[in-house]
């Protein structure tokens, strides 16, 4: 049950995003299409899971005084290592992922459940509350990308199926993210009539 | 572990190798990648689908159909350097690329049998990053546009990053840059209020002047560093 728990929960009741409100920045700026979207999930889905492993196996030996240093250095040590693998593997969409990527390092998803979780649990608990939450902060990144793309450009995963004339150019830019997002939070929490404390 | 100095050296060497392996054996990779992406560029600047072009496609009508050319700011064509050897210095201002060899200033160009075109890198300031892209002319009489591309910049999505799109491309086609002797380069006007018949004016984009004027300027800018080489080869 426990292991269902710790995968299942971050996906929707405790999504890291629509819930505890992190890693908003990326968000907002990689949705504009359904692919970018994708990839910026696997990206992250990696990190996190990896990092959270990490973190976890070195739990014992971390010494408390500098254990944020070394969360930081294993968590950059990941994030330019799946960019340079985006950039020799799929470089036409790491080039639209531009800075983001890297920025990754900065994702407050993954320094938080580095420390927050990994460092007080088991590898095998930790490795799947990393991929819960990097697949919760994935399903809330693609739902925003998928009406982006819809309204904006017509089409979904490059694929046209709106007809020209629907498009609304303001879905491409910032503040399409910031309503898109504002109305799946506000859904998700009339749905489940939480309030924050 | 008791020594947390030791123990973060330890953490920070075996990162950092790590990390040094694996940008080292995926840097043919990313290379090769830039390499194909530029060569993408240049050749969709003279309107060449290149959607279906694979890899080799791509190589294989490079090698016969593109020259490579260094030339001199006085115009000379200079056959002892090879584009590789060039160092591109961007100046952050106004966008500028400047070309060196060893501490020689020189210009690339491409010129494409096919078609009889030449293809130059043009770059510079739109309203949030630079603009880079390419530009393509006859290569007869050094002023009937070809084509324009633009393939890296950080403009508006759906204003400036319009400059991208095939409608505002095509708009330079057909058009010329010199009027007799003189060259006037191409204005980006108005949106909507550039004259037809006006071959040195296109129509700019709503709601992105300063990218439109960025254009404009850049492009007025960097063809004039190769008008020694236009006036030297002009039939």
């Amino acid at each position: 049950m426990k292991i269902k728990k710790t995968f299942i929960d971050p996906l929707i009741d405790n999504n890291p995003i629509t819930r505890q409100v992190l890693g908003i920045c990326s968000a907002l700026a990689v949705t504009v299409k359904v692919e970018q979207a994708l990839v910026m999930t696997l990206a992250l889905t990696f990190v996190v899971t990896m990092s959270n492993t990490i973190i976890s196996l070195l739990r014992a030996y971390i010494p408390s005084s500098i254990r944020i240093i070394v969360q930081l250095t294993v968590i950059s040590t990941l994030v330019i290592l799946i960019d340079e693998i985006l950039q020799a593997y799929m470089y036409e969409i790491s080039k639209t992922l531009t800075v983001f990527v890297t920025l990754i390092i900065t994702n407050c998803i993954v320094m938080g459940r580095a420390d927050g979780y990994a460092m007080q649990n088991n590898v095998k608990d930790s490795f799947l509350d990393g991929l819960g939450n990097g697949l919760g902060y994935g399903i809330i990144l693609i739902a925003v990308a998928f009406f982006r793309e819809l309204f904006g450009f017509g089409s979904i995963l490059n694929f046209q199926v709106l007809p020209e004339f629907l498009k609304n150019g303001l879905m491409t830019m910032p503040p399409g993210a910031f309503i898109i997002l504002g109305l799946i939070i506000w859904v998700q929490r009339s749905l489940t009539s939480y309030v924050e404390k | 572990m008791k020594n947390k100095y030791v123990f973060i050296l330890t953490i920070a060497i075996v990162c950092s190798l790590l990390l040094s392996l694996a940008s080292e054996g995926l840097k043919d990779l990313k290379n090769k990648n830039i390499e194909i992406d530029k060569k993408k560029n240049i050749l969709s600047a003279i309107g060449i689908d290149i959607d279906n072009f694979s890899v080799l496609d791509l190589d294989k009508y490079f090698t016969e159909n593109i020259d490579t050319l260094i030339i001199s700011l006085d115009g000379d064509t200079i056959l002892e350097i090879s584009i590789n050897d060039l160092n591109e210095v961007e100046n952050k201002q106004n966008g500028k690329v400047s070309y060196y060899h060893n501490s020689q200033e020189v210009l690339p160009l491409y010129k494409e049998l096919k078609e009889n075109v030449i293809i130059i890198p043009i770059s510079g300031k739109g309203l949030w990053s630079s603009l880079f892209g390419y530009f393509a002319i006859d290569a007869d009489n050094f002023s009937t546009v070809k084509g324009i591309t633009f393939y890296t910049h950080g403009e508006t999505p759906g204003l400036g990053a319009e400059i991208s799109k095939e409608w505002f491309q095509s708009n330079f086609i057909g058009k010329e840059i010199y009027s007799g002797k003189k060259l006037l380069s191409i204005k980006v006007a108005k949106p909507g209020l550039a004259d037809k018949n006006n071959l040195y004016e296109v129509d700019g984009i709503s709601g992105a002047t300063i990218t439109s004027r960025g254009v404009t300027e850049l492009l007025k800018r960097d063809l004039k560093r190769y008008e020694p080489y236009f006036i030297r080869n002009k039939k």
